[in-house]
């Protein structure tokens, strides 16, 4: 319930603060950079020990908005609109979606072999 | 007794040659004559027994006793006791406190066993020593400056006292204030000299004549090779060392010893535990001693069908082994009613939990009635200030010896304790284990691994997968940590040989990396191993003088640089704490990283003689460097592919 309410909240924030703004995934993945995103999930956020992986298929902007914003009591530090505005995570959210998606098993032999 | 006269003033004469530009001057023609119009100072050449007279009065026999070449120098003496130790290398960085020693190794000894290692930085040699130690299984010398020397290579001593790696440090001091040059010597010299480690060595010495330095050295060997293991300390006298030996000099028989090993009572106890358990876990750090320990760990947890969890510490327990629950630990742990753990560093961060957030939580992860058994020989010597025994964890039964010498008794009590009912619940439980083990690792090589395979900088996935495949052909072995590639190795390669692994630095101290690679390859070199070491960009640059040494003495070494040009877990940790100040992480690159400009690995590694390749961030070039690489290693020499690298 508390959860619904607060991406709730942050969906109406999201729609305030950036209107008529289309997200862009190029400044997202600057962004991404800058804010130093890539140094738990790497560059395209594939994930590693010191973060999940975030792309392709990103979290739904308003959840991972939510996230970033009350990340404190998880092992990763919370940013503020102050640090990453809903508009800057509009665009890394654009980035993250704009990511390839990996290759399939089959078709790299490296991982078939023992 | 020591004869060494005392009348043996060498240090006297030369400091009064060392003060006396007459006496220079009026040396002959001759090699001193070319020193001199030179311009060097010639202090460490005798001078003639009528100079010294004519100078500063000294009797004639003091230097015929130094000069005389019959006498046997006490540094002779010492490496008679070293060979007598089976000490096979002593790595150094030259100094003249040893310089009797040094001579005696080279002329004495020929250079064979011990053999002299040359390393630029003590602490590149405490490395290696602490690599070679983990392979070999047996310790290295290592011979430093007093003072100096030693105060270069403490924080690699910290790293062994906390990995718990025998080694036989040696340290030269002029003891006799009276006798010792003045100058720098003096200001090197110190009464005494170990101090400074002996929060983490487990024991020191600063013996006064060449018999108790026998005795020293021989206790100093059995105390470092007595579970647990650690680094030990000897103080070698100059005068002893450059003086002559006395005839009735003896060198003591090298003792068995064996490992402190549970009592029966207590084994018995724990046995029952394990064997009534429903779900019994198994957590290992530093269990494996040598190559003894993997498989019986097998065994009790094949018997258990008790998932065993690796901290990786060592060798422990193969990493595609159906009830290896490394890559399950949280679940496996939370599952558990007992949980046996052998030779933990950290127990309670198992039993706990702690979140690095701005107001710290902690606390118990697992149930109150969670029964927690230990082997540790770490209980049996441990000291007060440095704090690597970390938080106390309060445990049901605590047995304080050595893991691998009690799992011998531990197993036969287990298959006595295990009932008929007991063994089916274990072979079940270790079915569903592994089922879901294969499930997992289908995970990770169908899902996890592809994300970012083609990514620039390459994926740690991707240069796990590439190196794999470029040696497991080979009888390799892996001589460094991977957790700060995710882990990607263990969860890809097969590590089943006792040498495949050998685990980290142990205190956690930069530096160690490359000297351990290169002191392990060292010791896989009589097998002729392909010897891989990840090393981070970080740590090479506090000593990137073991690439030469790798080059100087022919130790074939794959090196592959996780150039993720960073101090990565420092950018983590200084965004964090941005974040908590709502101060933004724009910053965090200050002081952090290592870029403006970028280090060339390869160009360093050709600055040594050592083929570089690279630097390397095109995924689709790293299979054929690889190859080329291990080309060179399997030739015998050191190689170093510098490789960019996402930041884990």
């Amino acid at each position: 319930m508390k959860k619904t309410s607060l991406v709730l909240g942050f969906s109406l924030l999201l729609a305030s603060a950036a209107p008529g703004v289309a997200a862009d995934a190029a400044r997202g993945q600057e962004i991404y950079m800058k804010t130093g995103c890539y140094q738990c999930h790497g560059t395209v956020g594939q994930g590693a020990n010191t973060g999940p992986k975030l792309a392709p298929e990103p979290l739904p902007l308003e959840s991972l908005i939510a996230f970033v914003r009350n990340a404190a009591a998880t092992a990763m530090p919370a940013y503020s609109a102050k640090m990453v505005s809903d508009a800057e995570m509009a665009d890394i959210h654009a980035y993250l979606g704009s990511i390839k998606p990996p290759p399939q098993r089959k078709d790299v032999p490296l991982l078939n072999n023992p | 007794m020591d004869k060494a006269p005392s009348g043996v003033n060498r240090r006297k004469f030369l400091t009064a040659a060392a003060v006396s530009g007459a006496a220079v001057a009026a040396t002959p023609p001759g090699p001193t004559g070319e020193a001199a119009a030179l311009g060097v100072a010639t202090p460490a050449l005798p001078p003639t027994a009528a100079q010294m007279e004519a100078e500063i009065g000294q009797p004639t026999k003091i230097a015929v006793t130094m000069a005389e070449p019959g006498g046997r120098p006490g540094s002779d003496f010492m490496v008679d006791v070293l060979r007598a130790l089976d000490i096979e290398y002593v790595a150094t960085n030259p100094a003249s406190s040893c310089r009797g020693l040094h001579e005696s190794i080279n002329n004495y000894a020929m250079n064979k066993k011990p053999e002299l290692l040359t390393a630029t930085h003590e602490e590149i040699a405490t490395a290696m020593a602490h690599g070679y130690a983990k392979v070999a299984n047996r310790p290295m010398g290592l011979l430093f400056h007093g003072t100096v020397g030693i105060q270069h290579a403490t924080m690699a001593f910290y790293n062994a006292w906390c990995d718990r790696a025998p080694m036989l440090i040696m340290s030269g001091n002029h003891l006799d204030a009276a006798h010792r040059p003045p100058g720098v010597p003096t200001t090197h010299a110190a009464q005494d000299p170990l101090a400074i480690v002996r929060d983490f060595t487990k024991w020191d010495d600063q013996p006064a004549s060449l018999q108790a330095t026998a005795e020293s050295l021989f206790r100093a060997h059995k105390i470092t090779m007595t579970p647990p293991y650690g680094p030990v300390a000897v103080s070698l006298d100059a005068h002893l060392q450059e003086g002559v030996a006395g005839k009735d000099l003896k060198i003591p028989r090298l003792s068995r010893t064996s490992a402190p090993t549970g009592d029966l009572d207590s084994v018995k106890e724990i046995a029952r535990l394990m064997a009534s358990a429903q779900n019994p876990v198994i957590v290992v750090d530093r269990g494996a001693r040598s190559h003894r320990f993997q498989p019986l760990l097998v065994e009790l947890a094949e018997l258990l069908g008790a998932p065993v969890v690796d901290q990786l510490g060592r060798q422990n327990f193969p990493s595609r082994h159906p009830l290896n629950g490394t890559d399950r630990a949280r679940g496996t742990i939370g599952a558990a009613d007992v949980i046996l753990g052998l030779e933990l560093a950290d127990f309670w961060g198992i039993v706990n939990s702690y979140s690095d957030i701005a107001e710290p939580k902690q606390g118990r992860r697992l149930k109150d009635s969670v029964k927690l058994l230990s082997i540790n020989s770490r209980e049996v010597f441990m000291k007060a200030n440095y704090q690597d025994f970390q938080r106390y964890q309060d445990v049901d039964l605590a047995i304080p010896a050595d893991a691998e010498a009690t799992l011998p008794s531990l197993i036969e009590a287990v298959k006595s304790a295990l009932t008929p009912e007991g063994r089916a619940a274990a072979e079940k439980r270790a079915k569903t284990f592994a089922e879901a083990g294969v499930k997992q690792r289908e995970r990770f090589m169908s899902v996890d691994a592809l994300y970012g395979w083609d990514a620039s900088p390459i994926s740690t996935a991707r240069l796990s997968a590439e190196m794999w495949a470029a040696i497991k052909e080979h009888d390799w072995a892996l001589v460094s940590r991977d957790v700060r590639l995710s882990n990607w190795p263990h969860r890809m390669w097969n590590f089943d040989k006792p040498y495949h692994y050998i685990g980290d630095s142990g205190g956690a101290g930069q530096g160690y990396g490359l000297g351990a690679a290169v002191g392990a390859a060292l010791a896989h070199r009589e097998h002729k191993r392909l010897v891989v070491n990840i090393q981070g960009d970080g740590d090479m640059m506090y000593g990137p003088g073991g690439i030469w040494t790798a080059a100087h003495h022919n130790i074939p070494l794959l090196t592959i640089m996780h150039n993720n040009r960073a101090y990565h877990q420092e950018v983590m940790h200084v965004q964090r704490v941005g974040n908590w100040r709502d101060r933004g992480v724009g910053r965090a690159a200050i002081g952090t990283t290592i870029e403006k400009p970028f280090i060339n690995f390869a160009m360093m590694a050709k600055s040594m003689g050592v083929e570089g390749i690279g630097p390397i961030g095109d995924p689709k070039e790293l299979g054929p460097a690889l190859k080329r690489a291990v080309q060179v290693a399997k030739a015998g020499e050191p190689v170093l592919v510098d490789v960019l690298t996402q930041p884990r």
